[in-house]
């Protein structure tokens, strides 16, 4: 199987500061893929820089056999890939409807609305009780859930989640979890940014570890979670 | 009672010509936290168009308000083009751009200055006649910005809520980064803004110059006022700036008749300061972010 999306020795930072060094990826299609690591050590980046948000300063992307480098963030959206932001980024003031309907902003989302919309609902039930409340006024959880359900809105071919767990209580991260383990079921292609890699190494078919801007180690999930040096060397585990 | 309906009438004026003009000033900080200081001088602008569409090309008074919405529509677009766009990035953009558009703002004026000469001129654009109840005297022309006014004031809101430009516009004044997410391509609803702020700017120099004729300063009063509306209403407001424009609209009418004219721009000031102690992010602001 070819790779959705390819990073080729990609470097990226802001300024003079360069986070990324050299980092080389390959996203199969209809896997999912985790990134680990400690914090402040380029995961974040690393998503920002595909999605166009920070800067290349080294290497290529491509994604479908497409380069991506040249592309401003909403091209490389409407090229299919979604970005579901550390901290959900929702737009405050909008309802949760407006919220899940702007991520069917591009035309070619848009015309799927309706369908996207109940997929979305069934997938959160709680969205659908809580589409009317104004963004702002959610709970974490609540809020966590919107912004994956906009992503969902969007289609898109890859799914980018970064760090879906941070700052829930453990049911929460479950309820999370349990989301993302039935898109995967589902033939979706998720690259996902997770602190814990215990939560997520024995399911993912990709796991990379992200040590101070470079992949330590790359390999299987369940190949990790055999490896307790590595996870303690760079995990603390 | 005469007085009163007098001075309702002339406050509802003096409101919703207040209130166009600080919808675009709105907008624009709203979406950019761009302070536009040229917004004076683009309502000029529009006003000298409107005159020279009529009075010296002979054109319908329709095509004179289309010529004058679109000059000044264009000159927001260069704003937005040649000003704005190069600094966004930059960690000052706030400062830098409120800088750069006062000089924006004096390169405009001087320009009017220059093909139009320093002489106040009449506005052609004006209706005759007024409606008489009883004693009291409403000129038709007031009726007519009072219309254009709310009627702008309500496409705006349906344009804000229901078009898919509307939603890009508030979705990046909420959060830039989500909506470049979500495929929002942020430059261009950006320009969109400055020209649609540009295109409001005209139509309201075209009501102020109907009343108080045309002269190249002409933009300086009415954009503080805007200004202060704005801070009023919590920056960036559009809807509050819209119910601010007119409590003050009618505030103005009657201090202007109750101490007379001079102390109306005090009276306002000190309103001003008295909102700012109780509410420093103004009226209908939140905390720290304000948005559309």
């Amino acid at each position: 199987m070819s790779a959705l999306l390819s990073l080729v020795r990609i470097g990226a930072g802001y300024g003079a500061n360069e986070v990324l060094r050299g980092v080389s990826l390959d996203v199969a299609e209809g896997s999912l893929t985790a990134i680990i690591g400690p914090n402040g050590h380029g995961k974040t980046t690393l998503l920002r820089a595909i999605s166009g948000l920070v800067p290349l300063t080294a290497g290529a992307i491509s994604f479908a056999g497409r380069p991506l480098m040249t592309l401003r963030p909403d091209e490389i959206v409407a090229a299919g890939i979604v970005h579901v932001p550390q901290g959900d980024l929702l737009f405050p003031e909008m309802s949760v409807i407006d919220n899940l309907q702007m991520g069917a902003y591009l035309p070619d989302a848009a015309k799927q609305m309706r369908a996207r919309l109940d997929e979305v609902f069934a997938l959160l039930p709680k969205l659908k009780e809580r589409r009317s409340q104004i963004a702002s006024t959610l709970s974490g959880g609540e809020r966590r859930m919107v912004g994956i359900g906009r992503g969902l809105m969007a289609g898109g071919r890859l799914l980018m989640l970064d760090e879906p767990s941070l700052g829930l209580a453990p049911i929460l991260i479950d309820q999370i979890y349990d989301v993302i383990w039935e898109l995967t079921r589902a033939g979706r292609t998720i690259l996902v940014v997770e602190e814990n890699a215990a939560r997520i190494a024995d399911k993912a078919a990709q796991v990379a570890l992200l040590d101070n801007g470079q992949f330590a180690w790359t390999g299987q999930g369940a190949e990790l979670m055999a490896r307790p040096k590595i996870l303690e060397t760079y995990l603390g585990a | 009672m005469d007085v009163l309906i007098q001075i309702i009438a002339s406050g509802l004026t003096l409101g919703a010509m207040y209130a166009v003009s600080t919808i675009g000033l709105a907008l624009v900080y709203g979406s950019l936290n761009m302070l536009n200081m040229a917004h004076g001088a683009l309502l000029a602008l529009g006003g000298y168009v409107c005159w020279y569409a009529m009075a010296t090309l002979g054109l319908h008074p329709l095509l004179g308000v289309a010529a004058a919405m679109i000059v000044c529509g264009a000159v927001g677009l260069v704003i937005y083009c040649a000003a704005a766009q190069p600094m966004l990035g930059s960690a000052n953009f706030e400062t830098q751009i409120f800088i750069a558009t006062i000089g924006i703002g004096a390169i405009i004026e001087n320009v009017i200055l220059r093909l139009f000469g320093p002489q106040p001129t009449p506005q052609p654009l004006n209706l005759t006649g007024a409606l008489v109840i009883g004693n009291v005297h409403i000129p038709h022309q007031n009726l007519l910005i009072l219309g254009v006014a709310l009627g702008l004031m309500a496409a705006l809101a349906l344009l804000l809520r229901h078009s898919r430009l509307g939603r890009a516009i508030r979705a990046t004044a909420q959060n830039r980064e989500a909506a470049q997410l979500m495929g929002v391509r942020v430059g261009f609803v950006y320009a969109q803004v400055l020209a649609l702020s540009g295109a409001l700017a005209a139509i309201s120099g075209i009501m102020i110059s109907s009343l108080s004729g045309l002269l190249p300063n002409m933009g300086g009063d009415p954009m503080l006022k805007a200004f202060i509306i704005c801070v009023v209403a919590g920056l960036g407001n559009v809807y509050g700036a819209v119910a601010a424009a007119i409590v003050l609209g009618l505030l103005e009418a009657a201090t202007q008749y109750v101490l007379g004219v001079r102390y109306s721009f005090a009276i306002l000031l000190l309103l001003v300061i008295a909102v700012l102690i109780w509410r420093p992010y103004g009226l209908f602001g939140r905390k720290q972010v304000v948005r559309l």
